[in-house]
C-alpha cells in the first residue's frame, strides 16, 4: 500500500496542470460537499425547541429546521455536478497513464489502488477543511449540542474520501477492464446507460427529500413541498431527456443546413454526442427551475405576507427565510456554473491537439470560439425554455394554492431563465482564453 | 534548374532563429522555395525540421530571420491576415488529427471553403471533385473516426488543395502510414501538385517520401546542411 | 542472378529463337540490364550442352535463318527447383559502400564527405524510381521491380545514416587496429 502510495504521489507530481487543476477542483468540490453535508448533519443533531441568536429563529423549531436540512441537502445536488465535471478533467491523460501502468503489468487492484489514492487525498483534504469550519460553529453552539453532533461531522470527514475514492474506482472499471482499448483512444460508444443511472438517482433523492418535505411541512400549506419536490424531479428529468433530444436534433437539423462554419461544427459535435451536452446542462436547468418557481412563489408568499392574515409571529420569521431560500439558491447557481465552466473548459483541453491543428491550418480563432459557444448555446435554449416554463407553472400554481393570493400576473419569473442563460454563457465563455492558448502551434507536438 | 528561375524564389527563409524554451530549435536556418517545386526537407527527429515549416507556413514566429512570400515579410503580419493566408494561399497536412473529428470528409474538404463564405451547396460540389481526385469520393460520408490513416490523409490532402493554395505545407504526411498507404498518399500529392503547379515543402524523415521531391536539403541541429550538390546550378 | 534460368523460364512458355527471348526479357524485367544478343546465344548453347534445352528447328519467315529451341524434360525438373530455391539471406557481409568508408579512414580520406555524396547519388537514383513508379503510364510490373529497386537503396540509405553518425568511433577502431 505504501508503495502504491509512493507510485501514485510520482504520478501525480510528474503529471501535467490539467491533472492538479482536476485535484484542486476535487478538493474543493469535497469541501462544499462536506460543508453542507456536516450543516446538515448538525442541525438533525438538534432535538426538541432551542434558541439560536441567528436566523430570527428560524433554527429554533424542528419542523424549519428540517426544511433547512433539505434545502441544505438539495444544494449537494449542484455541488455533485461540479465534482462530476472536476473529474472529467484531465481524465483522459489519467485513463491512459493508468492504462499504461496496467500494459507495464501492474494488477488491476494496485491501479485502482493508485487512482482511489489520489481521489481520495484530494477529497480528504476538502472535508478536512470544512471539519476545521464546522468545528469551530459547532463549539460555538455551546449547549445546544450533543455527541451525535460531533459524530456527524467526524462522519462527513471521513465518508467524503472513501465515497470519492470509491466513486474513483467505479470510474476506473473500463481502464481496468481493457487497458488497451483507451491506450489507443478507441471511441467509446454512447452509454445511455449514464444518463438513466443520473435519473434513476435522481429520483432518489428527490423521493426522500419529498418524504422530509412533507414531514417538514406542518405550515399554512401542508402538501405544497411534497408536490413542488415532485414538479421539479419531472421538469428535471424532462430536462435531461429534453437537452439530450434537442441537441440531437438540432445538430442534425443545423448540420445539414447551415452554410456558417462555426455553426457546422457546433452542431456536428452536438450530433456526435449529445449526452455531453445532457451531462453539463442538467443542472443548469434544475437550478433555473427552482429559481424561476422561487421567484413566483416568493412573490405569493410576500403578498400573503402583506395582506397579514395567516400569520403568526414576526415578520422578520418569514422573510428570513425567503431570503435564506434566495441566498441558497444563488449559491446553487454559482456553483453550477462553476461546473459549466469547468466542462466547458475540460472539452477544450481533451481536443487541444485537434484545435491546434485546425488554427494553423487556417481556422480563424473566431470561428473556433464561436463554436465552442454555440455548444453551449445551441442545446440549451429548447431546455431553459422548458425550465422557465415549468418553473413558472410551480409559481402560478403556488399562487393559485395560497388562500386569498389570487392568480399573480407577474412576469418577472420569466425574467430567470434568461439571466441563467445569459450566465450559462459568460460562464462557457470563460474558456475562451484557454481556447486561445490551445491554438499555440506549440500543441501540435502534443499526441 | 528550377530554385534559381528568373522570377525568384516563391517563399524564402533567410537566417531563421527560433528557440522553444531553452532549446534551441533553428539557429539560422535558410531555405528558398520555387513556384511549383516539391522540396524535401530531411533530417533526424529534433533537427527542427517541422519548426522551419511553422515558421516558413506563418505558424509560428521565428525569434530572429526573416520569411517572405511573395515580396512579403511574413513575420511581420499581423495574426488575422496570416491565418488567412494559411487559408487561402497555404495548404498544410499533419501527420494526423488535422481533420475536425466530428465533421465528415465531405465537410472537412468543403470547410475552407465555407470559412471563406462559399454557399454549401458549392462548396460540397468542389469538395465532391476534390475527394475524386484523390480516390477518397467514397468517403465523402464517413467521419475521420472511421478512415484508415491513409484515407484520412488522402482527404487532408484533398482539404489542403480545395482553395489552390500556391503552397502546401506537408509535415510528415506519411509519419502514421504503412508503406503502401505512403506510396498512394505520397503519389496523388506529387501528381496534383504538379498539375496545379502548386509549391511544397515536404518534411520527412522517411527517404521514401522525400524521394517524391525535386529536390532535398537535409537539417542538422536546426542549420541547413547538405543540398544535393548536382543540383546546384553553375552560375 | 541467374541468365540461364531466367531464359529457361522465359522458354518454358513454348520454342522460341534467341531474338524473341531477349525481347521478352527485356520487356518481362523493365529495370534490370538489357541482355546482349551474345550472351542469350552463348547461354542458350550450354543450355544445349547441359541437356536443358534442345534445338528444336529452323525457320527463316522470309528473312535470315533462326534456330528455335525448347525445354527439355530435365530442363523443367531444373527450371521447377530453381524457382523454388530460396535465395540466400543477405548475402554479402560487406558491401562496397562500407569498403570504401573504411578504406577512406585507412588512408587518411574524407569518409563522411565520401557518404554525402553517395548518399546524394542514392537520392538522386531513388527520385528516378519514384518518378516511375508514381506515373501514371506504369504498368504494375515496372512499378515492382522499381519499388524493389526503391526498397534496397532505402537499406542503403538508412545504414549509411546510422554509419555516418558513427564515423567517430569507426575511426578509433580502424586505427587502432
Amino acid at each position: 500500500m505504501t508503495a502504491d502510495l509512493r507510485l501514485a504521489w510520482h504520478l501525480v507530481r510528474g503529471s501535467d496542470r490539467h491533472e492538479w487543476w482536476r485535484i484542486a477542483l476535487t478538493g474543493v468540490g469535497a469541501l462544499l460537499a462536506a460543508a453542507l453535508a456536516q450543516g446538515a448533519a448538525v442541525l438533525a443533531s438538534v432535538r426538541g425547541h432551542h434558541d439560536f441568536p441567528v436566523a430570527h429563529g428560524l433554527l429554533d423549531a424542528p419542523g424549519e429546521r428540517s426544511g433547512v436540512i433539505a434545502a441544505l441537502l438539495l444544494l449537494l445536488i449542484p455541488v455533485l455536478g461540479f465534482v462530476g465535471q472536476s473529474a472529467r478533467l484531465g481524465a483522459v491523460h489519467r485513463d491512459r497513464r493508468l492504462a499504461g501502468l496496467r500494459l507495464a503489468g501492474a494488477t488491476p487492484w494496485q491501479v485502482r489502488r493508485i487512482a482511489a489514492a489520489e481521489t481520495g487525498l484530494a477529497c480528504l483534504a476538502g472535508s478536512v477543511a470544512a471539519g476545521l469550519l464546522a468545528a469551530v460553529v459547532v463549539a460555538r453552539m455551546d449547549g445546544h449540542t450533543s455527541a451525535w453532533t460531533w459524530a456527524g461531522v467526524a462522519a462527513v470527514v471521513l465518508g467524503m474520501p472513501v465515497l470519492g475514492a470509491l466513486t474513483a474506482v467505479l470510474v476506473l472499471r473500463r481502464v481496468v477492464a481493457s487497458p488497451l482499448g483507451t491506450v489507443r483512444r478507441v471511441r467509446a460508444a454512447p452509454r445511455p446507460e449514464s444518463a438513466a443511472f443520473g435519473l434513476v438517482a435522481l429520483f432518489l433523492v428527490v423521493l426522500f427529500l419529498s418524504y422530509v418535505g412533507v414531514d417538514a411541512g406542518r405550515g399554512g400549506f401542508s402538501a405544497a413541498p411534497a408536490l413542488i419536490v415532485c414538479v421539479l424531479a419531472l421538469t428535471g428529468a424532462g430536462a435531461v431527456w429534453l437537452v439530450g433530444a434537442s441537441a440531437r436534433f438540432t445538430g442534425r437539423l443545423l448540420a445539414a443546413r447551415t452554410g456558417s462554419p462555426a455553426v457546422l461544427i457546433a452542431a456536428e459535435r452536438l450530433r456526435d454526442d449529445p449526452w455531453a451536452a445532457a451531462r453539463t446542462h442538467t443542472v443548469v436547468l434544475l437550478v433555473t427551475v427552482v429559481g424561476t418557481a422561487y421567484t413566483g412563489i416568493r412573490r405569493t408568499l410576500l403578498e400573503v405576507l402583506g395582506s397579514g392574515k395567516d400569520v403568526a409571529g414576526n415578520l422578520d420569521f418569514y422573510t428570513t427565510g425567503i431570503d435564506l431560500t434566495a441566498a441558497a439558491i444563488g449559491v446553487g447557481l454559482v456553483i453550477t456554473l462553476a461546473g459549466l465552466a469547468v466542462g466547458t473548459a475540460e472539452s477544450v483541453a481533451t481536443r487541444r491537439r485537434t484545435l491546434a491543428a485546425q488554427a494553423a491550418a487556417g481556422v480563424p480563432r473566431a470561428v473556433l470560439g464561436r463554436a465552442l459557444l454555440l455548444e453551449t448555446a445551441l442545446p440549451l435554449a429548447p431546455g431553459m425554455l422548458l425550465a422557465g416554463v415549468g418553473g413558472g407553472a410551480i409559481g402560478l400554481w403556488y399562487a393559485a394554492l395560497a388562500e386569498g393570493g389570487g392568480w399573480s400576473t407577474s412576469w418577472t419569473p420569466l425574467l430567470v431563465p434568461a439571466a441563467v442563460y445569459t450566465a450559462s454563457l459568460l460562464a462557457a465563455a470563460t474558456a475562451l482564453p484557454l481556447l486561445h492558448r490551445t491554438l499555440r502551434p506549440s500543441e501540435l507536438r502534443y499526441a | 534548374m528550377k530554385n534559381t528561375g528568373t522570377p525568384g524564389p516563391l517563399l524564402s527563409a533567410n537566417d531563421l532563429v527560433k528557440t522553444h524554451g531553452a532549446t534551441p530549435a533553428l539557429r539560422g536556418a535558410s531555405l528558398s522555395l520555387g513556384p511549383g517545386e516539391i522540396l524535401a526537407v530531411t533530417g533526424a527527429s529534433g533537427s527542427g525540421k517541422s519548426t522551419l515549416l511553422h515558421c516558413m507556413a506563418g505558424i509560428v514566429r521565428p525569434d530572429e530571420g526573416s520569411v517572405t512570400y511573395d515580396g512579403r515579410r511574413l513575420d511581420r503580419l499581423p495574426e488575422k491576415r496570416l491565418s488567412e493566408l494559411r487559408r487561402t494561399g497555404f495548404g498544410v497536412v499533419f501527420q494526423f488529427g488535422q481533420l475536425v473529428p466530428e465533421l465528415t470528409a465531405l465537410d472537412n474538404v468543403a470547410l475552407p471553403l465555407l470559412l471563406a463564405g462559399t454557399s454549401r451547396p458549392r462548396a460540397h460540389e468542389q469538395a465532391r471533385d476534390w475527394l475524386e481526385r484523390f480516390g477518397a469520393h467514397d468517403l465523402a460520408a464517413l467521419r475521420p473516426g472511421q478512415m484508415s490513416g491513409g484515407q484520412a490523409q488522402r482527404t487532408a490532402l484533398a482539404r489542403a488543395l480545395i482553395t489552390g493554395p500556391k503552397v502546401v505545407f506537408a509535415d510528415e504526411p506519411t509519419g502514421a502510414l504503412d508503406s503502401l498507404a505512403a506510396e498512394q498518399v505520397m503519389t496523388a500529392l506529387a501528381r496534383t501538385a504538379r498539375e496545379a503547379g502548386t509549391a511544397v515543402l515536404l518534411v520527412t524523415h522517411d527517404a521514401r517520401t522525400a524521394a517524391y521531391a525535386d529536390r532535398e536539403v537535409s537539417l542538422l541541429d536546426g542549420v541547413v546542411v547538405a543540398e544535393d550538390p548536382a543540383l546546384e546550378v553553375a552560375p | 542472378m541467374s541468365t540461364r534460368h531466367i531464359l529457361l523460364g522465359l522458354l518454358a512458355t513454348g520454342p522460341s529463337h534467341g531474338y524473341d527471348l531477349k525481347r521478352r526479357h527485356d520487356e518481362r524485367f523493365p529495370q534490370a540490364r538489357p541482355l546482349a544478343y551474345g550472351q542469350v546465344y552463348t547461354t542458350l548453347q550450354r543450355l544445349v550442352r547441359d541437356g536443358l534445352a534442345e534445338v528444336e528447328g529452323t525457320d527463316s519467315d522470309g528473312g535470315p535463318e533462326r534456330t528455335l529451341y525448347h525445354v527439355t524434360e530435365a530442363g523443367a525438373r531444373e527450371l521447377s527447383r530453381w524457382a523454388a530455391e530460396i535465395a540466400p539471406p543477405a548475402p554479402f557481409v560487406t558491401n562496397e559502400i562500407f569498403a570504401k568508408v573504411v578504406v577512406a579512414i585507412l588512408s587518411g580520406g574524407d569518409p563522411a564527405a565520401y557518404l554525402r555524396a553517395q548518399r546524394a547519388a542514392h537520392m538522386r537514383r531513388m527520385r528516378e524510381l519514384t518518378a516511375v513508379t508514381s506515373d501514371p503510364g506504369s504498368d504494375l510490373a515496372t512499378v515492382l521491380s522499381a519499388d524493389f529497386a526503391l526498397n534496397h537503396l532505402d537499406a542503403d540509405l538508412r545504414w549509411m545514416t546510422t554509419t555516418a553518425a558513427r564515423l567517430t568511433t569507426l575511426t578509433a577502431e580502424v586505427d587502432a587496429a
